[in-house]
């Protein structure tokens, strides 16, 4: 079985060249920065430039689409509750909202038709918002003999917050993604092993904290294929892995889980023996087989960003 | 008919490039009393035909039978994958349960069979494979890597297949282990009248054992026939690029060394015995 780990899409443009240690120190202090930064349109800034660094990546944009859409609906909640529940600055939008067993019943019929026809639809998250109007229509109703009544208001804090919020997930979503799409996961491992050099002086095993990714990221596939075929197995032996109630499930989950334990012990042990016959000693100093050169761009991207960082906190943007 | 394939074809749809692992199977396999050996090159799609017969893969094109069921998606398979059992690779890594009864009784209560008939069955298909009654309370963990295999194999005959697939059941074995397994299979085959399938790189084992050998080349089925009539034929065994049992190849040296032309074409063992007793 093939199986692609980590994302990483070959191309051949700019940020695919940078050295794997300037993209993550990069990331690591423009993520650091919009903790920092204060003001709106600063941040409304930073999302530009971010979009503008993927546009120029080769990557194609629906990739940046597929990252974001897992998080639409955590998103549409911040909003919602940001929106209802902030109450800080001008009033912009007030109604009265009514809660009767109208609503309620309405709401359990709007959830029911969603639940069922989310398997069907692809457009979830369109019916997903469909039915967040219906719900918020509906309360604004006044029937007789409602349960509660209560005030739904606005305010510029709200609004403005809100947006922070989601300004600031899409931009660590993208960047991350953009640091996984344009970066080889050996490649990334092997920065990440130079990039936490400096922590060796706190006795963090910087070293073997990067041997256990690589080993990990190298059996991810092995392992994949070895639970493909216990699946198998077991399908022969009458397990529908589709299908069963909680307590098949359960014994369904145990026959995979109890083979791939022993395999996985196994290969372990198999792995070990032969770094061992290598001389492969945990804790001692290795020499590397690949080794990073920065160039004219990875000078500039890392002075850029450095940069940045007494920039907003010192013009206070 | 047990097994009918009608031009079968399947493609692994996690491949980039569309790319058949097996094309153009036309192959029907009787319900009982068969002994076929499934041989060819490393990837030349012995395992996918295999785990056609079980309904693991379902034909992307073409049709298949099993016990008058297709197979394709969406149809029933429980019913299929209880008369035809499937013995993979390594089978001891499908153990899974605190004891040897209990793994054995697995299959058959998957297949609603109850505990006590299943419990009864564990007992006697542990003898099948060799093993007495007294491994039935140990732990599957605690035996060794053949007698996992035994246990793993009795689990499926458990089932009561009419039909069983092994893939490569020899493999990782020693020569005695390796006998002893062929050994249960012809008991399978000639006492319990069982049809097997089986998997195998070994020459040796195909021309010993089996009746019927499928030889398949890039994911066709190249040749379909009795062993003696492939080991005999110097061109299809050139152009398959197969090598020829060891009892072969000693007869043919020993008839090099005295200066005989052409060795007689006997495959097994018994035969050269009889053919050297008979030539002195
Ligand atoms: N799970 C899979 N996903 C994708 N391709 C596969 C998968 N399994 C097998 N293949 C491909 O299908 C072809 C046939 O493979 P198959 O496993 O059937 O060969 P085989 O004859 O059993 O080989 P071997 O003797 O090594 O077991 C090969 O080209 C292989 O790369
Ligand atoms: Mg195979």
């Amino acid at each position: 079985m093939q199986v692609v780990i980590g994302q990483y899409i070959p191309a051949n443009s700019w940020v695919h060249r940078l050295d794997p240690r300037t993209k993550l120190v990069g990331l690591i202090l423009l993520i650091v920065s919009t903790f920092l930064i204060q003001e709106l349109i600063t941040m409304l800034s930073l999302l530009f430039v971010v979009l503008v660094l993927f546009a120029s990546s080769k990557i194609p944009l629906k990739r940046f689409f597929r990252g974001i859409a897992p998080l639409l609906f955590l998103l549409t909640f911040t909003v919602i509750f940001q929106l209802l529940l902030n109450r800080q600055g001008e009033l912009l939008y007030q109604r009265t909202a009514y809660l009767g067993w109208q609503q309620a019943l309405l709401t359990l019929i709007v959830i029911v038709v969603y639940q069922l026809l989310k398997r069907v639809t692809r457009y979830r998250f369109a019916m997903f918002v469909l039915s967040l109007v219906v719900v918020f229509y509906s309360i604004q109703l006044e029937f007789a003999g409602s349960w509660l009544t209560f005030d739904i208001a606005v305010y510029q804090g709200g609004v403005v917050f809100a947006l922070f919020l989601v300004t600031r997930i899409v931009i660590l979503i993208t960047l991350s993604s953009l640091l996984t799409l344009t970066t080889k996961p050996t490649d990334l491992n092997n920065g990440l092993e130079e990039v936490m050099k400096p922590l060796r002086r706190f006795k963090v095993p910087t070293n073997e904290i990067a041997m256990m990714i690589a080993i990990a990221l190298r059996f991810i596939p092995t392992l994949l294929d070895e639970a493909n075929k216990i699946m198998k197995a077991q399908s022969s032996r009458g397990v529908d892995f589709n299908e069963g109630t909680l307590r098949q499930k359960v014994t369904q989950i145990i026959s995979l889980l109890i083979p791939m334990f022993i395999i996985s012990f196994k290969r372990a042990d198999d792995l070990a023996n032969a770094m061992e016959a290598r001389g492969y000693a945990p804790g001692r100093i290795r020499s590397k087989y690949v080794t990073f050169h920065m160039q004219v761009p990875d000078y500039v991207l890392l002075a850029v960003t450095i940069g940045w960082i007494p920039v907003v906190v010192l013009l206070g943007l | 008919m047990a097994i009918t394939f009608q031009k079968v074809g399947y493609q692994y749809p996690q491949l980039q490039q569309q790319k058949w692992a097996i094309s153009e199977i036309d192959l029907l396999i009787e319900p009982t009393k068969e002994f076929v050996a499934v041989i060819g090159h490393t990837g030349s799609g012995k395992s996918t035909l295999i785990q056609h017969m079980n309904a693991l893969l379902t034909p992307t094109v073409g049709q298949l039978n099993v016990f008058q069921h297709e197979v394709a998606k969406g149809k029933p398979l429980s019913p299929i994958r209880k008369r035809v059992g499937m013995v993979f690779q390594f089978p001891e890594y499908q153990l899974f349960e605190e004891t040897v009864e209990r793994d054995i009784m697995f299959g058959p209560l998957n297949f609603g069979v109850s505990k006590d008939v299943a419990a009864a069955k564990a007992a006697e298909v542990l003898s099948v494979v060799g093993m007495d009654e007294s491994f039935l309370s140990r732990s599957p963990f605690s035996l060794s890597g053949g007698q996992m295999r035994r246990v793993a194999i009795a689990g499926i005959l458990a089932m009561e297949p009419d039909i069983l697939v092994l893939d490569e059941p020899t493999v990782g074995l020693d020569p005695a282990g390796q006998e002893e397994m062929m050994k249960l299979f012809t008991s399978l085959h000639d006492d319990y009248h069982k049809t097997l399938v089986i998997v195998t790189h070994d020459m040796n084992i195909v021309a010993e054992y089996t009746k019927r050998v499928l030889v398949m080349k890039a994911g066709q089925l190249v040749f379909d026939g009795s062993p003696q009539a492939l080991f005999t034929d110097d061109a299809a065994l050139e152009l398959f690029e197969l090598g020829r049992p060891d009892m072969m190849n000693v007869l043919a040296s020993i008839a090099n060394a005295a200066g005989t032309s052409k060795a007689a074409s006997v495959i097994t063992f018994d035969q050269v015995v009889a053919y050297l007793l008979e030539q002195s």
